[in-house]
């Protein structure tokens, strides 16, 4: 079993191939280019010229992933609790139809789809003026940071809530039926009962929305206007209007960084439970 | 058996549809406060069903469930104030024993370090003091069903409903939590109804027994009256008289004339359907006799034995009368292919007109 073999090696050998020519090459090439001066030598200069440039989007690209993350984690529980504990048979199975949709939908139609929604003459707009919610001169365009939450949410909610929704059919309904034997209503049992049997999974959504998220770039590109706007921006437009790959390979850096804090407390609290079971 | 306004259960006409396929077809059940209800049916009877329809789990489309006297038939599950026990136990596996045990008396707003004193001392009654802190996941399989057992009984309940509690336990434990949830239930006075399939576990620990068949109630009764006295070939059966024979039955004098195909006629002053009648019984009602036996108030028909097994404490034979097989089981030991006579005590079989069988109408 143990012995190392040959023909295994040569089994793997393409796939190890792609990865190192076209993940770790690529990566190791640019993560040394953020920490190189162009004489040789390191240097964090990349990074000072990133900071004092864009220090503004970082935290709003920070601010934005949050709050989308946070958004998205209250409504697929709240779907997913529906789809699990709904008692009304037409609301639970008109949302299980509807929900998915998005997920089949890509960012960039998402994003062009949200300019018309979102504009300030938008659908939106119109349709709140229509029902006499609101007057023509309160029209206000939610084409900035709103619109990236909001299509960022739009898009998310629905690959959270499959893979919750999917966790919460599996649980044993008894467990469910136990609680609200005892008095609790259904909201206490979702919190209580349900979620914690299924926080794993909501985590690893959530990990992986928070990802996808940070690395969009057609959203914020074509819902906000230029400033402040999203590192991914910032990225393209050191590349595409200077040829400035050292700053913007700082600035994917600074991505890293915020893209593997979330990695380290998913993988910390993973070994907390292997640790308690 | 008891008014309605003292009963603690009353379910009349009670009707549970899955779609269009009707399970309950009007069952009426009153149940005294204090009384432990089995209720007991194959697989499919509807039994759960009218278990989780009293708890709330099931919507009723006809009839009422009062519990002392208020109507809860469309009153949420969490609203009833029943306490119940599930077959899988439904522990939550995220929470110790002590939030597990404790989570009712939490949901009723008790005090912490109340909640922590009454949880000890059902631990304590149910043998499991000091495991408070221990996760429910690292439990053995009679632990966890302790616990399940205490989750239940820390809010007091006046009524306890339990789903096949004890089907998930090996043999031995199951005898001993059987002698425990009956003696609990005998010192806290709660009402109970447990569903089972389990005929022993049903007699041993009933008040009163129910007997349910394709969605109705085919016998309710002390378990002696049920085993004793079945009322339809349906319980007679469930209640294990599997073996049947076909008599011929005719009024003569003071009594019956009793003749079986291929036996003498015997008479005998008890009473029985007159005509075409199909003998329910035990393997242990029937016995082996000496071939030349001739016994007053019992049929004996010759036959021969082709099987012999010892499943402790006495023999169980299959014996061969013509091309028909009946067990009996007999302490004494006997050769096999021996020819014997098969006695079967008219006053301990259970007899049904034949035309009652065939016609299907036996609920």
């Amino acid at each position: 079993m143990a012995r190392p073999s040959f023909f295994g090696l040569l089994l793997i050998a393409p796939a190890l191939t792609m990865i190192g020519a076209l993940f770790l090459y690529p990566l190791g090439y640019s993560l040394a280019a953020a920490f190189t001066e162009p004489g040789g030598s390191l240097s964090l200069m990349h990074f000072q010229k990133a900071y004092e440039l864009y220090s503004t989007d970082i935290l709003f690209t920070l601010f934005i992933v949050i709050v989308s993350t946070i958004l998205v984690a209250l409504f697929s529980v709240a779907i997913a609790g529906i789809l699990t504990l709904g008692e009304t048979p037409w609301l639970v199975g008109a949302l299980r139809q509807l929900y998915r949709w998005p997920l089949f939908i890509p960012f960039i139609v998402a994003a062009q789809c949200m300019r018309t929604f979102l504009a300030k003459n938008g659908l939106m707009n119109n349709a709140l003026v229509a029902l006499g919610v609101m007057e023509p001169i309160q029209a206000t365009s939610f084409l900035d940071w709103r619109g990236i939450i909001i299509t960022f949410v739009w898009k998310q909610v629905p690959f959270v809530t499959l893979m919750l929704a999917g966790a919460m059919a599996s649980i044993d309904p008894a467990t469910i039926e136990a609680g609200r034997n005892l008095g609790a209503s259904r909201l206490r049992v979702l919190i209580e009962l349900v979620l914690p049997q299924v926080a794993q999974t909501l985590l690893v959504g959530l990990v992986l929305s928070f990802v996808t998220m940070l690395s969009v770039l057609s959203v914020p590109m074509m819902v906000a206007g230029s400033q402040p706007t999203m590192l991914t921006v910032d990225m393209a437009f050191r590349i595409n209007s200077y040829g400035d790959y050292a700053t913007a390979n700082a600035l994917g850096v600074i991505s890293y960084m915020i893209a593997g804090t979330v990695a380290w407390i998913y993988l910390r609290h993973n070994v907390k439970r292997e640790a308690q079971a | 058996m008891t008014g309605s306004h003292s009963a603690a259960i009353e379910v009349s006409d009670l009707q549970v549809s899955y779609g269009s396929q009707r399970v309950l077809h009007g069952v009426n059940l009153s149940v005294a406060p204090g009384e432990f209800i089995a209720i007991l049916g194959s697989s499919g009877c509807g039994k759960t069903t009218l278990l989780r329809t009293i708890a709330g789990f099931q919507k009723a489309s006809g009839g009422a469930i009062r519990l002392f006297g208020r109507d809860v038939v469309n009153t949420p599950p969490e609203k009833r104030g029943i306490a119940m026990m599930f077959q899988s136990y439904a522990l939550w596996p995220h929470m110790t024993v002590l939030g597990n045990v404790g989570y009712g008396l939490r949901l009723r707003g008790v005090p912490r370090d109340e909640i922590r004193s009454r949880v000890a001392s059902v631990l304590k009654m149910l043998n499991l003091s000091g495991l408070e802190e221990r996760k429910v996941t690292n439990l053995s399989g009679g632990q966890r069903q302790r616990v399940a057992l205490g989750r239940a009984l820390a809010i007091e309940p006046e009524i306890l409903l339990l789903d096949e509690p004890l089907s998930n336990l090996d043999a031995k434990v199951r005898i001993q939590v059987r002698s425990e949830i009956k003696a609990l239930q005998k010192q806290l006075g709660f009402t109970a109804i447990q569903v089972t399939h389990d005929r022993e576990e049903a007699m041993t620990m009933a008040d009163r027994i129910v007997v349910m068949e394709a969605g109705r109630i085919a016998q309710v009764g002390s378990p002696e009256e049920v085993f004793d006295h079945p009322n339809s070939p349906f319980v007679a059966s469930f209640m294990g008289a599997e073996n049947t024979i076909a008599l011929d039955v005719r009024p003569s004098g003071a009594g019956v004339e009793v003749r079986a195909a291929g036996g003498s006629a015997t008479t005998w002053t008890g009473t029985a359907p007159v005509g075409g009648v199909t003998a329910y019984f035990r393997d242990d009602v029937a016995s082996l006799d000496d071939p030349n036996a001739r016994i007053e108030g019992s049929i004996v028909l010759p036959g021969t034995i082709t099987q012999r097994t010892y499943p402790g404490g006495h023999y169980r034979y299959v014996v061969a009368i013509d091309d028909r097989h009946f067990t009996v089981t007999d302490s004494a030991y006997h050769e096999l292919d021996r020819p014997v006579r098969l006695r079967l005590p008219l006053a301990s079989l259970h007899l049904f007109p034949t035309e009652m069988i065939k016609g299907g109408n036996h609920a």
